[in-house]
């Protein structure tokens, strides 16, 4: 009997801790200056001055995965709103981190989601098919009809599934090569020119890296790139003339293992490994953030989002410059995107619809502008964007977008991307690697993956 | 008054019995459910009986790499745990000045939240710039590249976790502290050396405490999560793709929830069977004050 008790104790002790111990979602790290984001529920709406009677107001929830000072422009955007919509009352709800997708789907499935919530770029397939959204076209041509002429080239897309507008665009940003001007400079090397090719990039990059106290140690690297970040390396495919997957979502295999990937590939471990202009990745989590070599003034050359412009405009070690992407055999960016959209079971799809017209449209962008490149042409146009030696970039590679793979498949993320990230990680630890073999191995493991999500 | 008795019982003991039923028990009957559907949060979940269990143990490379990969650690880190744990404990044990310092330093590793943690380990583990490459490179050894290599950085994450040594330790330290002093004292009388002492006195009497910590630091070990999430996302090489962290792939990234259940219950059975092991052959070397043999 006392053994028993002791076993059937035990058994509860363990129930009881392996539930504690469960994985409970750690905020993301996002970038790598160690900025922890910590995971938090804000509400923050500033109360209205004159409360109104009572029942007046209908009240719009939304959701935004945004945190810290990235929900500034949020509340801006959201007071004037609630100044020119006297009806209206619109509450932020801000979940950071990986935690916030989570969130939305159980409070999608409990159907208790805000009316409007955010979406980044890979997640739309999932979402639109899950329901989740209500298709705007109606809307866009409605009682409060909205422009769609107005936006800047390529923001729109990423909004849409089969045939449909489903999200409006919040913030973008294409891929871009930051150049530090004062190393360029005490090396007497021409900064990049918009146009230059992979020949180029390779010329310049060989031309920066120096071990300058000669202790047989590379002290001064060509350029950071981006070590096993899949999503960036669609750029380098795209650039090489490949694709991914096949146009009609099913084919990994003649896709993934093609003589352009394959090239991409070797080029991109050639800049590693043979030609050394890049320093050896430091860590391979997340967004492969652990090289500080550009921040430090280690590095020449960058290749990455508009994310840490801010940062790096600001930082001493820097003085900033932006070029396009080079072309390889084409000429092609890649966009990483976040949009809003109306959850399918909002109360008020009309208050809705009239606050993400507003949002997204003129009147949010003349806040998005202070921040963000706006999606509304004219907007940046005005705020002299277009021209700006630094955000004209940005705006101008707008007009090389491919698709990404995760247009063509909704399992983009649990097929393909391990497999490419495998790839990748193989061919920067292993300098023998053979890329066509290594991309062979990547394309049938994404093809098995792909054909059993299919065949379910 | 026995049933009134027992009424209060169950009406003192009824928070943590309706929180056992509501948080525990009763999503851990849910997710057995849904590990036998096809479900994804959104749409409703489809029946689909065995399915996720064959798939799991026939057709899924991952499974197989992410067990290997925790089964690996847990036996590289429990004994280490154990033993290393009971080491810094005895040396804890020593009744200098200032003693109290030592121990709060060996301890408090063990309060930091995991990413701060983990993400001061990253610092430490830099392949160029990181402390122990550093310190390495000054008696003329290249470190290896960490968290970048896929044979380091398992034993890599190790090294992080040991430094959370204080757990266990302060358990130990404890019931060192309860083994009462006569016994050293008669032991010394009869002659006993402080080796002999520490065998056939100090371990003994903390056999169930190191039952204990084996039970728990099993358990904990097998669902190892935040350093390989946080450090490594399970790469490189998928060298360091703890179960756990495969649970939470396909759950919420995935977001299969019928295959992620599946795959938690296989743990949770695994975990028991290995526990209940351990519980077994209990009773042939753990022993407790004023049991008789």
């Amino acid at each position: 009997m006392k053994r028993f008790a002791t076993a059937a104790s035990l058994l509860i002790v363990l129930a009881l801790f392996i539930s504690a111990c469960g994985p409970t979602p750690e905020p993301q790290i996002i970038e790598k200056q160690v900025t922890v984001v910590v995971e938090s529920v804000i509400t923050a709406t500033p109360e209205p001055k004159e409360p109104p009677a009572e029942g007046a107001k209908m009240i719009l929830r939304v959701g935004t995965g945004d945190s810290g000072e990235g929900l500034n422009p949020h509340q801006e955007i959201i007071a004037r709103f609630e100044e020119a919509n006297p009806d209206i009352l619109v509450q932020l709800e801000a979940v950071a981190g990986r935690d916030y997708y989570t969130r939305l789907l159980t409070q999608i499935a409990a159907n208790d989601a805000p009316d409007i919530m955010q979406i980044g770029d890979d997640a739309v397939p999932m979402f639109v098919d899950a329901g989740a959204f209500l298709p705007l076209d109606d809307f866009i041509t409605g009682d409060y009809p909205l422009d769609t002429s107005i936006y800047l080239p390529g923001v729109l897309e990423p909004g849409q599934w089969d045939g449909q507008q489903w999200l409006m665009p919040k913030d973008f940003t294409p891929l871009g090569v930051y150049y530090n001007k004062a190393i360029f400079d005490e090396y007497g090397v021409e900064y990049p020119q918009d146009g230059w090719t992979w020949d180029d990039l390779l010329e310049t990059a060989q031309a920066l890296t120096k071990d300058t106290d000669g202790d047989g140690r590379t002290d001064l690297w060509g350029i950071q790139l981006t070590a096993n970040w899949t999503t960036g390396f669609e750029y380098w495919i795209a650039a090489a003339g490949g694709r991914l997957i096949s146009e009609d979502g099913t084919q990994f295999v003649g896709y993934m293992d093609s003589p352009e990937t394959v090239a991409a590939l070797q080029f991109y471990a050639d800049l590693y490994n043979e030609y050394q202009v890049a320093p050896p990745p430091a860590d391979f989590n997340l967004w492969a953030g652990g090289n500080a070599e550009f921040d430090n003034g280690q590095a020449a050359m960058r290749i990455f989002g508009r994310w840490p412009q801010a940062g790096l405009r600001e930082n001493p070690n820097v003085d900033l410059g932006v070029v396009g992407v080079p072309a390889g055999e084409e000429r092609a960016n890649i966009l990483f995107w976040g949009g809003f959209g109306i959850f399918s079971g909002t109360k008020h799809p009309e208050a809705a619809w009239r606050f993400l017209k507003f949002y997204t449209g003129e009147e949010g962008s003349e806040v998005w502008k202070d921040w963000a490149i706006p999606p509304v042409a004219s907007v940046a146009e005005e705020a002299g964007l277009t021209e700006d030696p630094i955000e004209g970039v940005w705006i101008a590679e707008l007009d090389h977008l491919v698709p990404r793979a995760y247009v063509f498949t909704p399992y983009w993320g649990e097929t393909a991307d391990p497999a490419l990230r495998k790839a990748l990680e193989t061919v920067l630890i292993d300098p023998d690697a053979d890329p066509a073999e290594v991309l062979a191995t990547a394309a049938q493991e994404a093809q098995a993956a792909l054909d059993e999500k299919l065949a379910e | 008054m026995a049933r009134r008795e027992a009424l209060t019982f169950y009406l003192l003991i009824s928070p943590w019995l309706v929180g056992l039923l509501l948080f525990v028990l009763g999503p851990m009957v849910a997710s057995l459910v849904f590990s036998f559907t096809k479900w994804d949060l959104l749409s409703p979940a489809q029946f689909v009986g065995l399915d996720n269990y064959e798939k799991l143990f026939s057709r899924d490379p991952l499974f197989w790499q992410s067990l290997k990969v925790t089964v690996l650690y847990t036996v590289a880190y429990v004994p280490l745990e154990l033993a290393g744990g009971l080491v810094l404990a005895l040396l804890m044990n020593q009744p200098l000045r200032g003693i109290g310092l030592f121990r709060t330093i060996y301890y408090l590793p063990s309060v930091l939240p995991g990413v701060a943690f983990v993400v001061l380990w990253m610092w430490i583990l830099h392949p160029d710039v990181g402390l122990i490459n550093t310190l390495l490179s000054y008696v003329g050894i290249e470190g290896p590249r960490w968290l970048v290599d896929p044979d380091w950085a398992l034993p890599a994450l190790l090294m992080m976790s040991l430094w959370g040594l204080g757990r266990s330790m302060v358990i130990y330290l404890a019931s060192l502290q309860g083994i009462p002093q006569q016994l050293y004292e008669a032991a010394s009388i009869d002659g006993a050396g402080r080796w002999q002492s520490f065998w056939r006195i100090t371990l003994p009497m903390l056999t169930p405490t190191i039952f204990f910590n084996l039970v728990l630091s099993i358990i904990s070990t097998f669902q190892t999560f935040t350093s390989a999430f946080v450090a490594t996302n399970g790469g490189p090489l998928d060298s360091t793709l703890f179960y756990v962290l495969y649970i939470f792939r396909q759950a919420f990234e995935y977001f299969n929830m019928g295959y992620a259940s599946a795959l938690a219950w296989v743990l949770f059975v695994i975990i028991l069977v290995l526990t209940l092991l351990v519980v077994r052959t209990s009773d042939r070397w753990v022993y407790y004050e004023g049991e008789r043999r």
